[in-house]
């Protein structure tokens, strides 16, 4: 349930390589543009785990913000259909100042949840991500393995179809990477689809079985998860 | 355990500019053929559900904003009571003692400009940080952009409720009694809100686009204050200047309040109109380029 047709994301600097929108670059002429990811394609019907490989910098996080509609593409065409959930960044898309019980509330709102649901899915997003007392407790004195949890127990409530980790699940005790796991094959056997990125790599071959590597922004190379990390992992130690 | 789950299952197609493949949908359809997709609603429902969603999510982003800014407990509602009330004893010292021209019940006049610039004012300051408070958010998931700015002028539209204890306070202190004029005061109102919000689109663009500019953006919209009839009422002024202030949109605002609460009698029809076609015009300016630009907003913050 997701397509990516030749799709790409172009980031904008003016002249001080302070980022850009598309608009503001029309306007200051003397700017420079880089390809996030550019010309990526790929299909995934549902059913399976796809995994985002590659070095630092090479547009994992670009590709899952892109599938999250964080990003537009800029050129090519995107489509997913499904209930998607994602934690793409780091800090779980909560606000430090709130409570957890606060960011539980409006991020389930924002997810898709009415408030009435959102309100009534609260004690057992307290209960999943077993904050305990710090749920009721600013978000600015979590730890951020705390923070993924919350996000986690957030992004479990919409019921999702469609499921985005970024290296934020790194940050999961093993008890609860345990448990993401879990989740993770109950939604690809119900035909959803999970798709993570990261350099836990143990980690991502027991969420997915497929992998797509990606170098400089585009696919290098798109199939089954040991075979292209093996590949990954030579080029990788033969630059070194 | 409870499961509660959206009632419609998402469903997003988006594309850049330069490459159309349509064959993307059919794709897709061949792909999703056996998957489990609900009916569609009737257009009615679907608006009566689209408009639901609408109020939850500003409700919640407002009510996220409100804790965000202005904390928890009683402290937040004193400040806001008390905000208003520190600056009309200020500019009250200002036009009585030091510019010698208090005119008839000075403090109600004051107020009644405070309170409607004290919303306009909070709320562009309060968008143009709006998209940058929110980047966690915006770099995390999808959700309504096109709502943040309204829910800066609702966030601040708390102050200003709270602010109204200032007026009755005024009118009593001068003895002045309310008047069947006060039923002019839910339009003012709405144009006052009407005005907050376009300036909050604006404001909030502006904010994204010259970052480094904030403070004198800022400065500028306090200047409005002082060139329009906040201190003295645009009767008060010379004739010359008049005809100057009544083209500051705030001018208007402020004469429609005093009209009610101060002189006891309808707004002129320019007081609310020559604002309401200000605000229209900003709107109509600059939510399409919102609509546009919030595309970008995860790639700037």
């Amino acid at each position: 349930m997701i397509s990516v047709r030749q799709a790409g994301v172009r980031f904008y600097f003016d002249r001080h390589l302070k980022v850009m929108t598309r608009n503001g670059a029309r306007l200051r002429p003397h700017g420079s543009t880089k390809w996030g990811v550019r010309n990526i394609s790929f299909e995934s019907a549902g059913g399976e785990g796809i995994a985002f490989i590659g070095r630092s910098g090479s547009g994992k996080t670009t590709m899952l913000r892109l599938l999250a509609q964080v990003y537009w593409p800029d050129e090519g065409e995107v489509a997913v259909r499904g209930r998607v959930a994602s934690l793409l960044s780091i800090d779980a898309g909560l606000l430090s100042l709130l409570s957890g019980r606060e960011n539980a509330m409006l991020l389930g709102v924002l997810g898709g949840l009415s408030r009435r649901a959102s309100r009534r899915a609260l004690e057992s997003i307290k209960e999943r991500s077993r904050l305990d007392d710090a749920f009721d407790q600013p978000v600015s004195t979590y730890s951020q393995g705390m923070r993924a949890r919350l996000g986690f127990a957030v992004a479990e409530e919409v019921e999702p179809q469609i499921l985005l980790l970024d290296e934020v699940h790194e940050a999961l005790d093993h008890e609860y990477r345990d448990f993401v796991q879990e989740r993770a094959q109950q939604i690809i056997e119900k035909g959803g689809i999970v798709v993570a990125a990261g350099h836990d790599h143990p980690m991502l071959a027991r969420l997915c079985k497929r992998a797509l590597w990606l170098q400089d922004g585009v696919v290098r190379e798109d199939g089954p998860f040991d075979q292209v990390q093996r590949r990954y992992l030579d080029a990788a130690h033969a630059h070194a | 355990m409870n499961r509660v789950r959206p009632p419609v299952a998402a469903s997003t197609s988006f594309s850049g500019d330069e490459v159309n493949l349509r064959c993307v949908e059919s794709k897709l359809e061949a792909l999703t053929k056996s998957a489990d997709v609900p009916r569609r609603p009737s257009r009615g429902r679907a608006a009566m559900r689209s408009l639901r969603r609408t109020a939850d999510l500003l409700r919640a982003l407002t009510e996220a904003d409100l804790r965000f800014r202005y904390g928890r407990g009683p402290g937040r509602l004193l400040r806001w009571i008390l905000e208003p009330f520190a600056l009309v004893g200020v500019y009250l010292l200002l036009v009585t003692f030091v510019l010698d021209r208090p005119g008839p019940a000075p403090g109600l006049s004051l107020a009644a400009a405070i309170i409607p610039f004290q919303l306009v004012m909070a709320t562009v300051a309060n968008a143009m940080e709006a998209i940058d408070i929110r980047k966690p958010i915006l770099l995390n998931m999808r959700f309504e952009r096109r709502l943040i700015p309204l829910s800066s002028t609702f966030t601040e539209s708390t102050a200003f409720a709270a602010s109204f204890l200032l007026i009755v306070v005024m009118m009593v202190a001068y003895g002045v009694g309310p008047t069947t004029a006060l039923v002019w005061l839910p339009l003012i109102l709405f144009v006052n809100l009407y005005l907050a919000a376009a300036g909050a689109y604006a404001a909030s663009l502006l904010g994204l686009w010259l970052h480094e500019l904030k403070p004198f953006l800022l400065s500028f919209v306090r200047m409005l204050f002082f060139l329009g009839p906040g201190l003295v009422p645009l009767a008060a002024t010379g004739s010359g200047a008049q005809e100057i202030l009544r083209f500051n949109p705030l001018s208007g605002m402020f004469e429609a309040y005093r009209s009610v609460f101060l002189h006891g009698e309808a707004p002129a029809a320019w007081e609310l109109l020559y604002p309401f076609a200000i605000a229209t015009a900003i709107l109509l300016v600059f939510v399409p380029i919102y609509r546009s630009e919030q595309r970008e907003f995860a790639k700037v913050v």
